[in-house]
């Protein structure tokens, strides 16, 4: 079977109208990106994140009834895999500081509750803990082991024999376990994964995100010119700048639209532009490679003639390859489960954009180039 | 070439295939244990079961060798695939910082705040900050840290030592206490200047673990028992123990002795006679052999049978309460190869805590040249320090952090004035190491917990056999539209894409590396990607035809023209991986090496094996159908 076999299309004349979808598509975007902004994950931003696996089917929309009434602002609720697993988001770092009183007396109601007559005082208290101390060490070895079996982080301050306080960590997704392991007694749940993210890492992960897809551009550059012409890995280089900049825009404008997709920009999500940068380069270079063959062999044609042969004659190759490697992302968004659809996802649509842009748009802006500056391309 | 390729990525699964065959073999031993456990404790929640049969499982799984090794050897599965938890941990260098300064004021204070807010959002160091905060408000580093002749730099330097010293302390502590609690695998690595990153695979207990984690380190003497007092004592434990055993063989030997003769060999004491007349003392051998120190050797893998020995009723008996075994930190390597720890038999009740260590200092004594520590400790300390060494010169007295031995130096003298040097140890590291531990107690590492991840196990469960699922479903797919699309052609390239999975799994075996989920769908990714190479030499084997050669003509230009292209565009999709991997963490790297495997075998399979294939058949005179 062939497909495409004896196809004779003109890409390079027509470059002007797929120079304007592109940028018609990019320009929607970027108003989409600005108006609404681009979702990150806590991988980027910090925060929380717990995905709880319930025993018996779950009602998402009570789930997010009795989180709200925790009080700590927007918590996202979403589910996770089937109906009985939700995944809980908050971007908070710490309790604020109208919920810590609450939370405290929710300890003190534990503590007097199984050891009735405790004497405790305060010793230290933070946004981040409560330091306790009892009368005697036993005192406090035996109130931390019911505080943590109540789920909150409870620890000795010290191993010293003689210690007599506890500290009791407080993080966000302990305080919503707690609060949701009391409203769902009859339906109890297990904690599925649990992801904290504290604003310095996150902040050094966007930056090494932004560094590497940089590096790549800057490597490709690099590689490209010394392999072929300047000209070409400018063209390159914008045809990925491109592919990026589509994919980006396609995550901003469906985020929300396709429910149980969700499309967020995360750290798996960039290692997916990563590859579709791998991949995009991929096939544009199959194409450069045909062209300087062309340029080689026919040296009196004009430029403009031996790219849209070059373009044409690896075109079916460019489809097939795509294809088939379309198939394998088609099935890891169907059977990759939650963990991966993002991903595969980002990288669906990095591979329509990518094959798109190795025919339509690398080679005409190398065309486009040459023209500009009226350099000749010879190998 | 490529059958060697293929038996030595067998070769080299094959541990991981057997590993998981000895998991689903301890777990059907398992089910009658866990039958047992029930009938004889019949009141046993689900929960402490659970916790019971998981740690008879794991010292089943690492105490037979073949199992061991099977383990030692398969390919590593990544936390998001075993379930686990994933720690990054900063050492708080603030609060260092405010331990160490004499006496801050709340100037000191306030500034030392700015600076811990401020570094934040930079990867500059705390002390850094903090120095040109004090340049800029024109106060000496000085007047807070060190002496007044030094200048600002030089203080800031011992400063950063101290922060670098705590991270130090911080991983001791941790692996002390992971070691402890029996975590498999467990991984803990310093990243950069104050980071430390923990994985503990397999956790169940993540809450249990997190506590570990947490809480200050406690820093004890105590006096190792003499030798006239420990050996009797070990040797009614042995007593005791071989009681026992007589008790079970006896009942066991009763049935057997009613059929067979009494032809008993009357042979010398044989390794098994001396275990079983000895149980003790096979497990923990005396280092010394004629009784001077009471000190044995155990190995690694029998700590765990001591303790569940000297939990025995009938051994507690005979066991005086104020007495308790501890091993060495750091075992030692036998000339078997295996490893040994250091038992000591030591006092119940500690001496002193590390609360009164003010200072340690490893340093090279001028007159011997030996490394020694200089330990100080205040006046309180100093005056019990003074009167337990009074009283007990020539015995030894173990330094124990967190429940492990360091070193049990013997006491030479009255210590009068607090100030202790400590010698034995072998060389300068070693000497370091225990002054970072003795300041655990004057200096505790402040430990902030940066990134936290957990997966549980379900979930790891779930996503292995999601990422099979979509590895076989996609290898159809692909494999039935190449044979559809390329006819026989497209079959060679489906045992090109097998090829490449297969080498795959094998490289990653070979490396020892981890796979994760982004792993696997690296895998899934390169089998959509491995077909590439062999589409475009098919598409140029079918232009040459086109354009009127023959079919062994069109064949070797289709191989040689499309030479340069895939060249090119897999050394580019390499360094994408390579970057990939270079700024990518945990999962995402996973992700990259299977990518860049990926690429690599793929290349050799679909350049080396398909080649191969059409060079025979078209020698055989086979013209071999490209659709």
């Amino acid at each position: 079977m062939r497909l495409f076999a004896n196809i004779n299309i003109d890409f390079m004349g027509k470059r002007s109208i797929f120079f304007l979808i592109s940028g018609v598509i990019i320009l929607l975007g970027m108003i989409n990106i600005l108006v609404r902004g681009l979702s990150f994950g806590i991988d980027f931003k910090g925060g929380s994140e717990i995905a709880l696996q319930f025993q018996k089917p779950i009602d998402i929309s009570f789930v997010r009834q009795e989180v709200d009434k925790i009080g700590l602002g927007e918590v996202e609720v979403k589910t996770f895999g089937g109906s009985t697993g939700i995944l809980l988001r908050s971007e908070l770092q710490e309790i604020p500081a109208n919920i810590l009183p609450r939370v405290k007396s929710r300890i003190e109601t534990i503590i007097s509750e199984n050891f009735p007559g405790a004497q405790k005082q305060v010793i230290a208290s933070s946004k981040n803990s409560i330091t306790y101390e009892f009368a005697d060490s036993a005192a406090a070895t035996s109130i931390s082991n019911t505080l943590f079996k109540y789920g909150f982080q409870a620890s000795k301050v010290s191993e010293e024999p003689s210690n007599k306080g506890i500290e009791v960590r407080l993080g966000i997704s302990d305080w919503i376990k707690d609060n949701l392991t009391e409203k769902f007694k009859d339906n109890p749940f297990v904690v599925e994964k649990e992801d904290k993210v504290g604003p310095k890492v996150g902040n050094e992960l966007k930056r090494d995100a932004v560094v590497a897809i940089a590096l790549a551009l800057i490597v490709i550059l690099i590689y490209i010119s010394f392999r072929f012409k300047f000209s070409f890995a400018i063209g390159a280089v914008i045809a990925l700048f491109h592919d990026v900049l589509i994919t980006l825009s396609v995550f901003s404008i469906l985020y929300g639209v396709i429910p149980g997709l969700n499309l967020e920009v995360t750290l798996t999500v960039v290692a997916a532009f990563l590859t579709l940068i791998g991949y995009s380069m991929n096939d544009t270079v199959v194409v450069f490679d045909r062209v300087r063959e062309y340029l080689k062999l026919h040296k009196t044609i004009p430029l403009q003639e031996n790219m849209n042969r070059a373009i044409n004659n690896t075109f079916s190759r460019t489809i097939i390859t795509g294809l088939s490697t379309m198939f394998m992302i088609i099935v890891l968004i169907i059977f990759g489960g939650e963990i991966l659809r993002g991903f595969a996802f980002a990288l669906f649509i990095g591979m329509i954009t990518g094959t798109y842009s190795s025919i339509f748009v690398a080679s005409a802006f190398v065309l486009e180039y040459a023209n500009r500056t009226k350099s000749k391309i010879t190998f | 070439m490529i059958v060697g390729a293929i038996l030595l990525c067998l070769y080299l699964l094959y541990p991981t295939y057997q590993d998981s065959r000895n998991n689903k073999e301890v777990d059907a031993k398992l089910v009658s244990v866990k039958a047992q456990i029930k009938k004889s404790n019949p009141s046993i929640t689900a929960a402490e079961l659970k916790e019971r049969l998981s740690s008879i499982k794991d010292s089943i799984l690492v105490n037979t060798p073949e199992y061991k090794s099977a383990r030692e050897k398969r390919m590593k599965l990544g936390l998001d695939l075993q379930g686990g938890m994933y720690l990054v941990m900063e050492v708080n260098t603030a609060k260092l910082l405010e331990k160490l300064a004499k006496d801050p004021d709340d100037q000191f204070k306030q500034i030392l705040m700015q600076a811990e807010v401020d570094s934040k959002d930079t990867d500059e160091n705390v002390v850094t900050i903090l120095l040109r905060k004090m340049k800029a408000k024109n106060i000496r580093m000085s007047r807070y840290f060190g002496s007044i002749r030094e200048d600002d730099d030089a203080i800031a330097k011992k400063l950063e030592q101290q922060e670098s010293d705590a991270v130090t302390r911080a991983i001791e502590i941790i692996s002390n206490r992971v070691n402890q609690y029996g975590v498999s695998e467990p991984s803990i690595q310093k990243q950069g200047s104050r980071r430390i990153i923990v994985e503990l695979p397999g956790i169940a207990r993540e809450e249990e673990a997190k506590r570990l984690l947490q809480g200050q380190a406690l820093l004890e003497f105590k006096m190792v028992k003499e030798a006239d007092f420990a050996i009797p004592v070990m040797n009614k434990i042995d007593e005791v123990l071989a009681g026992l055993n007589k008790i079970d063989s006896a009942t066991a030997k009763n049935a057997i002795a009613a059929k067979t003769d009494t032809t008993k060999k009357d042979q010398k004491l044989t390794e098994e006679q001396f275990a079983k007349e000895h149980p003790f003392f096979t497990l923990a051998r005396l280092i010394d052999p004629q009784g001077r120190i009471a000190d044995a050797f155990v190995k690694e893998s029998d700590r765990n049978r001591i303790s569940a020995l000297l939990e025995n009723p009938e051994v507690k008996k005979v066991m005086p309460d104020n007495i308790e075994f501890l091993y060495d930190a750091k075992p030692e390597k036998g000339n078997d190869g295996i490893n040994y720890y250091r038992m000591y038999m030591v006092n119940k009740t500690a001496e002193l805590t590390g609360g009164v260590v003010v200072d340690a200092q490893a340093n090279i004594d001028p007159t011997t040249s030996a490394p020694e520590v200089t330990m100080d400790m205040n006046n309180e300390g100093a005056r019990e320090w003074a009167r337990i060494t009074g009283a007990n010169i020539g015995k030894r007295c173990a330094v124990i952090l967190d429940g492990q031995v360091y070193t049990a130096p013997t006491i030479q003298g009255k210590i009068p004035s607090g100030r202790s040097q400590i010698t034995g140890s072998a060389n300068m590291e070693e000497a370091k190491l225990l002054e970072i531990v003795l300041k655990a107690g004057a200096l505790p590492a402040p430990i902030e917990i940066l990134e936290q991840r957990v997966v549980g196990p379900s979930l790891g469960q779930d996503s292995i056999s999601r990422g099979f699922n979509s590895a076989w479903i996609g290898y159809l797919i692909v494999a039935i539209f190449m044979i559809f699309y390329y006819k026989t052609a497209g079959s060679f390239a489906d045992m090109g894409v097998m090829l490449t999975v297969l080498l795959t799994m094998g490289v990653l075996a070979a490396f020892q590396a981890t796979l994760t989920l982004p792993g696997i769908a690296g895998v899934v990714l390169s089998m959509g990607m491995a077909v590439d190479a062999n589409v475009l030499i098919y598409e140029r084997i079918r232009e040459e035809l086109k354009t009127g050669k023959t079919y062994k003509a069109a064949v070797d230009a289709g191989f040689k023209i499309s030479l340069s292209a895939i060249v090119d565009s897999n050394i580019v999709t390499l360094l994408t991986g390579i970057i990939l991997y270079q700024f990518g963490s945990g999962p995402v790297q996973g992700f990259a090496l299977t990518l860049i495997i990926g690429i690599v075998t793929s290349l050799f399979s679909q350049l080396v094996l398909v080649r191969l294939i059409f060079d025979f058949m078209i020698t055989k005179g086979y013209k071999i159908n490209v659709g």
